[in-house]
């Protein structure tokens, strides 16, 4: 099933160095992975498999040596690794070798004092050299923040987020990471992310979401930018499975439901 | 003295002034260096040691040493709940805010956000001097004799408006529990509006002075409100004792004179 995703031809530059994502059927479609260095929203509603997709992002680059980073704002770390331990693909070792690194962003705010329900210019730019220095401390290949969403609920203004957005690319990129950024969506938000603007700051839009087809729901995953790399725009059918998300092209000749 | 008549917990003045005051009563006492103020605000809280619970919040002393001079004086300490709001707010506010100062300054590192070197929940972060201090009076079922010694530094850390809000609500816990609360402040300390504020809401404002003479300092004692009975006020010399502030017994014909 992994390998019906099929190849998008490759890059008319083809230069740029790509980061794998060690999901086969989306390096697939991605014409051999992410450039490095980019950053990308991760956009869905819930249970679409956003947090499932980012995890994995991560234990497939540690696996291969990498250092990753996992920066989770909505849910407690904890919870988020007792999670994981479902998936074959996980190994437990690879957060004490240090190679996958959680932390608790409410735990940033608290130690950092941040404590604005909106946070002040001051307080944005401490929060952002916080996820600088870990993710330089860490030696970061990848990095994935759990939600983008609930970071720039507390940033609120367009014209911070989008600062803070920029910096954070800047960043990130000096440092070599490349990054998926959770977006949370409704299910007919006609946007891939809260206020518009970090879309448009971003690299590249993976859109994930649901479809129904003769009673199921069926996960759908769609790569609808990705600047740096040529690549299909089909939907395609993401399932959950104990090995990791499989990927196969989404038939649209069955009856669909909307 | 029956503790049950006890108002300032001066021998000499309490029974004059009792048949005047409402079960449940606030006051102030504002007092000035050197005069006394934090001694006259033990003699207050003991008084009532073993008729009722006994609150004693300090903000600037030590606790050993708010026990010390209990003792000092012959009073039981140990019939008190001393609270310690000064150590309390340096422990949970500003020791977090120095250390807040200082992560912000060296940034973070992952050793201090890892799961087993993680700082305890922060009663620190949700740490508010005011909810400390109702809460408590929120717990009592019955009559109590609270001290707050005192008020500025609540108006140091907090909103005028804020402080004014805890001090009604002090009030109406003492009016409905027939309690009986002193907050201190001091004289020079406040705007005049503040001032206002806080001594109409007293239902007594008693003042400490003292003022030097030859060789010694002369102590007055001023009850400055008795609500609803102005004719009860008045200027008293006082003496600091082994066994506290006295008053000379009032002259009750100063009292006839001035109200009829």
């Amino acid at each position: 099933m992994a390998s019906a995703a099929k190849p998008a031809p490759p890059d008319a530059g083809g230069l740029r160095e790509r980061c794998l994502t060690g999901i086969e059927g989306l390096d697939n479609i991605l014409g051999g992975g992410i450039p490095r260095g980019n950053l990308v929203l991760i956009a869905g509603s819930v249970g679409t498999g956003k947090t499932t997709l980012c995890l994995e992002f991560l234990v497939r680059g540690a696996e291969k040596g990498e250092r990753t980073l996992f920066l989770s704002v909505t849910e407690a770390s904890a919870k988020l690794i007792e999670n994981l331990s479902a998936f074959e693909f996980f190994r437990q070792d690879l957060i004490s070798a240090g190679g996958l690194v959680f932390v608790d962003v409410p735990q940033i705010y608290d130690l950092l004092g941040l404590n604005h329900e909106e946070l002040t210019v001051e307080e944005i730019d401490l929060l952002l050299k916080a996820f600088l220095d870990l993710a330089r401390e860490v030696g970061a290949h990848r990095v994935v923040v759990d939600s983008l969403t609930s970071v720039c609920y507390r940033i609120r203004r367009d014209e911070r987020i989008r600062d803070f957005m920029l910096k954070l690319s800047q960043g990130l990129a000096e440092l070599g990471c490349t990054t998926l950024l959770v977006s949370e969506i409704g299910q007919s938000a006609g946007r891939y992310s809260l206020h518009g603007v970090e879309e448009a700051i971003v690299d590249g839009v993976i859109l994930l979401g649901n479809a129904r087809r003769q009673g199921d729901i069926l996960r759908i995953l769609q790569v609808v930018k990705m600047r740096g790399t040529s690549h299909s725009r089909a939907q395609y059918v993401m399932e959950l499975t104990p090995i990791g998300l499989l990927m196969a092209p989404h038939l649209k000749g069955g009856r669909q439901e909307s | 003295m029956s503790t049950d008549q006890s108002v300032l917990g001066i021998p000499e003045l309490d029974p004059e002034l009792f048949p005047y005051m409402p079960p449940g009563w606030l006051g102030l006492l504002v007092g000035h260096s050197g005069a006394g103020t934090p001694l006259f605000a033990k003699q207050f809280a003991q008084a009532m040691v073993g008729a009722s619970p006994v609150l004693y919040y300090t903000t600037y002393e030590r606790t050993e040493d708010v026990h010390k001079a209990f003792r000092d004086f012959g009073w039981d300490p140990d019939g008190v709940q001393i609270v310690n709001l000064s150590e309390e707010y340096f422990r949970n506010v500003l020791v977090r805010s120095l250390e807040v100062s200082q992560r912000r300054e060296r940034g973070l590192k992952v050793a201090d956000l890892s799961t087993t070197n993680r700082p305890k929940p922060s009663a620190a972060a949700t740490y508010n001097i005011t909810s400390r201090l109702l809460a408590d009076l929120a717990a009592l079922d019955g009559r109590f004799r609270l001290v707050l010694d005192s008020l500025d530094f609540f108006f140091e850390v907090l909103e005028n408006a804020d402080v004014m809000t805890m001090v009604r609500q002090i009030r109406h816990r003492a009016q409905e529990l027939g309690g009986q609360a002193l907050l201190v402040v001091q004289g020079e300390f406040h705007e005049r509006r503040v001032s206002g504020m806080l001594e109409d809401m007293a239902d007594v404002v008693v003042e400490l002075t003292a003022r030097p003479r030859g060789e010694a300092y002369e102590h007055l004692l001023a009850v400055r409100k008795i609500r609803n009975h102005p004719e009860r006020t008045r200027i008293l010399p006082a003496r600091m004792t082994e066994t506290g502030l006295t008053v000379a017994r009032p002259d009750p014909k100063a009292t006839a004179t001035r109200s009829g």
